[in-house]
């Protein structure tokens, strides 16, 4: 009996070419969105699983309290102190391991081969056991033993040895002390939240020079230091981590604080499971940037969206040619074919076409996976879905699709009495056109809403690309701060100016477009005759002289810092957002008068504009520039900006002089920089990533949404001939009968739109909510994109009504 | 075989009933041939449906072989017709999307034959009715008796009781039309019971006995 239903399932599809291949077309199309989707989501869930003891690594993370108690900062990483003390007070913890990004480029050389390495750890011994590392040369256990001994990936390995045996190699750090190879791991998989390329023994961090054993043990405010805790199966980390108020309280004491001293009162720790990182932990301070689980919701909600405007269609196409099968399940039901037989029968259509259509879409899917790829910067394989917990939904999936999309086709169908249909009687009722229409109406609503979700996309990211950001961004080039300079600078200073298309020069601990994390601590103002500690925390950024000027930050009270006050060392210069956090009206109220910062008493000597410093996802936060002296300069600063005046040319000119400078003073270090406009365009990339996969994905809906209207227009009209027929022969116009036949679809566009606006509304209020700084939604958009559905739909509409319009009304009406 | 008691069949229209069948009284002996006679619109289809269980009468009582056809749920009855009743249409209908062979199939697979049997009873009509060499074609490559014929092939493969046959020669030239009725009349010979709809005269004199419809009624003769 099946074999006679696929024979006449095929037969059909075969018959009927373009309906098949809108079907088939529709249903592979929304598989494959569903597939690329699906291997996405897959990698995005699988973040750090590989690791055989993933569900027992738990990382620590700290947050910070303002004397309000509300946390100001909330990082991923801690001090170096706390992973050893948790180690000796908790004897459950079975190992904890630290982890210190050097966050710069760090000059390496072999022999004459000097690189600039991006992805270095400092890591403790226990790390390779902690972490599922293939270790493909030297000892997991000991090669992070010894100071001054590290680990390599065999592609940088490779850079510096060729092809020799890399082990026992010796390689200069950054000019200033020798590191031994002592293994070669495999790179991490893409989907692990970090991907060290190089790994130092964290023992080399004792030796005084680099770091000193007395810091590791008393440095509380360095939280750089990424620590997990290796718990036992099935531990519940929830109590250790209620404990962690206590243990702060016992064992942490800043020297400078006083004796009644709770640290609990102003810092927390958490334990956040490794496996959570990637979704669900935005901290502050991260090795990498994390995914995120709306994002992955809002794809996998995408996905089936298209897929269900698919199955739409396969309803509406199938009932809308009931006429065409009338004949045959009436000749069944005479031959004995009871009700339930004919449900299978369409069921078995469906579900066959259902099939054929993954069979096309996995290979629609392995064909646009490295486009997908490409777009997304990830590395998604087809091969993720060959897993027996992906494999076995998978291939259920065309059987749910193929019912889903069959089973009202099917009833429908199945529900025709031989006695009319055989009679040429059949009226499809309209009870069932007003189901069809309600279909019609989701479907573009779904599309409505997808378009107006682009559109904001894209507005914001144009908004973020081009609204001031309150200095000036353009032709800003940026190095990483080399401590050779420390003394030299000021020689290298000039002798950079001495290029007349180079305009300024400055060094800076952070730049724009970077966070701003660093706070020393409780800030005071000068009220009346007293200083009064203010109530609000404020980040710093140290700077030298030139920052202001290099990217033109307007000064709105006071003055910049000048080489001409030596005592600019103690000086501030605020914001406008630290002066309102102040509570200070004017800002030059606040110039000249008395303030600490942390430990350091000063003058305010001026006030300068807020600017957007860091990503446009933040609000403006109160912030102060410091000035260290030059005893300081060496940790204070992380950065070099150099300002280039005018066009393409000059770039290129004053580039290759920036060059040759810093070979000239540091011939140890490799020239590596970059544009501070592109450091901002890459604080927008996932955006610019879901903007294209909206447009893509919006596009795709509306193709196939489109492709169902032809479907149901070709029906409606073809139900409507004898009407056309007549009211040709009466004298209407062919303008005004694909108007009569246009108007029933555009009263559904409408009401799909009237239901898509609110939704896209709310999706998009709440997508915005985002960001600090945001457009508002404007009306147009909404109705733009109801505009553009109903062309393209009507489009649609009236090519088939045209058709009808201009057929011959004498065959239409004798056929009857 | 058929007792039909009171049979009435109306639809509304704007809330009146509009009568189709009227009080029809009929009784139809195992063997006979009938035809059943009538101008355009006298209720002659609606009568062959309601035997045929393909419709419900509105009111009435309805006994096939004995069973009380107006109780049965549509199941039942479709278990019923199955077994007992080929139909022949004036279009033919035949699925256009199989060959000759699988529309003459069709039945058997519906009654859960096995496909060996199948292949067998099928072979055996195709070659009692002729068309052998034409059992792979599609219903679109026959001429229209050639149709006709693989139709009732189709009814007959079953081995009904009981043959419905609505204007089987209308859409025939009358060569072909002679050719359907005598192979009705042999039918009708070897112990099938035929109900026949015609508008003609000389088709209706092949039966044994001819039921005459007016406005749902039926005329005494």
């Amino acid at each position: 009996m099946l074999k006679n239903y696929l024979r006449i399932a095929f037969r059909n599809l075969s018959k009927y070419k373009f309906i098949s291949f809108i079907n088939l077309f529709g249903l592979t199309v929304g598989l494959a969105c569903c597939l690329l989707i699906l291997t996405y989501i897959l990698h995005e869930t699988s973040y750090d699983k590989y690791n055989r003891q993933a569900g027992r690594i738990y990382r620590v993370t700290r947050s910070f309290n303002n004397d309000q108690g509300v946390v100001s900062l909330h990082l991923g990483a801690v001090a170096p102190p706390f992973g050893p003390l948790l180690k000796n007070d908790f004897p459950d913890i079975q190992q904890v391991t630290r982890l210190l990004p050097i966050g710069h480029q760090m000059p390496m050389r072999y022999e004459d081969k000097i690189f600039n390495e991006g992805d270095l750890f400092f890591a403790d011994s226990s790390f390779p056991g902690m972490f599922d590392m293939t270790v493909l040369k030297g000892n997991p256990r000991t090669a992070l033993a010894d100071p001054f001994s590290m680990m390599l990936t065999p592609a940088v390995a490779r850079k510096y040895f060729g092809d020799a045996d890399p082990i026992n190699k010796v390689i200069r750090m950054n000019n200033q002390f020798n590191v031994k190879v002592t293994g070669i791991f495999q790179p991490f998989p893409s989907a692990a939240h970090l991907h060290p390329e190089v790994l130092l023994s964290f023992n080399t961090l004792k030796d005084s020079a680099v770091y000193g054993e007395k810091s590791l043990q008393t440095n509380w405010g360095n939280n750089a230091f990424y620590t997990y805790l290796l718990l036992p199966e099935h531990y519940p980390a929830r109590s250790l981590e209620a404990q962690l108020p206590a243990f702060l309280d016992r064992r942490m004491h800043p020297n400078d604080a006083p004796a009644d001293y709770k640290a609990s009162k102003y810092t927390r720790l958490f334990l956040q499971p490794l496996t959570a990182i990637h979704l669900h932990s935005h901290l502050d301070e991260e090795i990498e940037e994390n995914g995120d689980a709306g994002r992955v919701t809002v794809f996998g909600a995408i996905a089936l969206f298209i897929l269900l405007i698919a199955c739409i269609n396969y309803m509406n196409l199938s009932t809308a040619r009931s006429s065409l099968r009338a004949k045959e399940i009436g000749i069944r039901k005479v031959s004995g074919a009871l009700r339930q037989e004919i449900i299978i029968q369409f069921l078995s259509e469906s579900i066959l076409l259902s099939y054929m259509a993954l069979l096309l879409a996995v290979g629609l899917t392995w064909l646009t996976l490295p486009g997908l790829n490409s777009v997304t910067g990830l590395q998604l394989s087809i091969y993720t879905l060959l897993q027996p917990l992906v494999l076995l939904p998978l291939l259920l999936t065309p059987l749910v699709v193929g019912i889903l999309s069959g089973l009202y086709p099917a009833l429908f169908l199945s529900s025709f009495q031989p006695s009319k249909v055989l009679k040429g009687l059949l009226k499809v009722g309209n009870g069932n056109v007003s189901f069809r229409k309600v279909l019609v109406v989701t479907q573009f609503a779904i599309t409505i809403v997808l378009l107006i979700s682009t559109a904001i996309v894209f507005q914001q990211l144009h908004y973020m690309q081009n609204t001031s950001l309150g200095f000036d961004k353009e032709h800003v080039v940026t190095l990483g701060y080399n401590n050779g300079l420390d003394n030299a600078y000021e020689s290298f200073r000039t002798a950079l100016l001495r290029d007349p298309h180079i305009r300024q020069v400055t060094r800076s601990s952070r730049i724009p477009s970077g966070r701003l994390l660093d706070d020393k601590g409780a800030a005071s103002t000068e009220t009346g005759d007293s200083l009064r500690p203010v109530n609000a925390t404020i980040k710093y950024v140290a700077v030298d002289q030139d920052f202001v000027s290099t990217y033109s930050i307007p000064i709105v009270a006071g003055r910049n810092f000048s080489r001409d006050y030596a005592t600019d060392t103690t000086a501030f210069l605020l914001n406008v957002a630290a002066t309102q956090a102040l509570g200070i009206r004017h800002p030059q109220d606040i110039v000249g008068k008395n303030f600490r910062y942390g430990k350091v008493l000063g003058k305010v000597i001026g006030v300068m504009a807020d600017i957007n410093f860091e990503s446009l996802h933040q609000a403006i936060v109160p912030l102060i520039l410091i000035l260290p002296d030059n005893k300081d300069a060496a940790n204070a600063f992380g950065r070099i900006s150099i300002k280039i005046a005018g066009n393409k040319d000059n770039i290129t000119a004053a580039l290759a002089h920036l060059e040759k400078t810093w070979k000239t003073y540091l011939p140890e270090v490799p020239f590596d920089y970059t544009f501070l406009d592109e450091k901002f365009q890459q604080l927008y990339v996932s955006e610019q990533r879901q903007g294209t996969l909206f447009t893509a994905f919006s596009g795709i809906a509306v193709f196939i949404a489109c492709l169902g209207l032809l479907g149901l227009s070709s029906f409606s009209i073809s139900q409507r001939i004898k009407e056309i027929g007549i009211r040709k022969v009466l004298g209407a116009s062919t303008t005004g009968l694909v108007r009569l036949l246009s108007v029933d679809f555009l009263r559904l566009i409408i009401l799909a739109a009237l239901i898509a606006f609110p939704i896209a509304w709310f999706a998009m209020h709440s997508w915005l909510s985002d960001f600090a700084y945001r457009i508002s939604i404007q009306w147009w958009v909404f109705g733009l994109a109801g505009l553009l559905a109903a062309v393209v739909a009507l489009v649609t509409i009236s090519l088939q009504a045209l058709k009808a319009a201009l057929s011959n009304p004498v065959r239409s009406l004798r056929s009857e | 075989m058929i007792d039909l008691k009171r049979i009435s069949k109306w639809v509304n229209v704007g809330g009146k009933p509009n009568f189709i069948l009227k009080d029809i009284n009929l009784h139809i002996k195992e063997g006979e041939f009938v035809s059943i006679m009538g101008p355009s619109g006298s209720g002659k289809s609606s009568l062959l449906n309601i035997i045929g269980m393909l419709d419900d009468a509105s009111e009435g009582e309805y006994f096939f072989l004995g069973n009380p056809v107006h109780t049965m749920k549509e199941k039942q009855r479709s278990l019923l017709y199955k077994q007992y009743i080929g139909f022949v249409f004036q279009a033919y209908h035949l699925i256009d999307e199989l060959t000759v062979y699988e529309n003459i199939e069709t039945p058997l697979i519906y009654q859960n034959i096995k496909s060996s049997e199948r292949q067998a009873m099928v072979a055996d009509i195709l070659d009692r009715f002729q068309i052998v060499g034409k059992k792979d074609l599609f219903p679109t490559q026959l001429s229209g008796g050639q149709q006709q014929l693989v139709g009732i092939a189709r009814a007959l493969i079953a081995k009904p009781k009981l043959l419905l046959a609505d204007e089987p020669t209308g859409n025939l030239n009358s060569r072909q039309g002679e050719e359907i009725m005598d192979l009705f009349k042999q039918l009708n010979k070897e112990g099938v019971t035929i109900i026949q709809v015609t508008h003609s005269e000389k088709n209706a004199g092949y039966g044994s006995h001819i039921i005459n419809l007016l406005d749902g009624r039926v005329e005494l003769t």
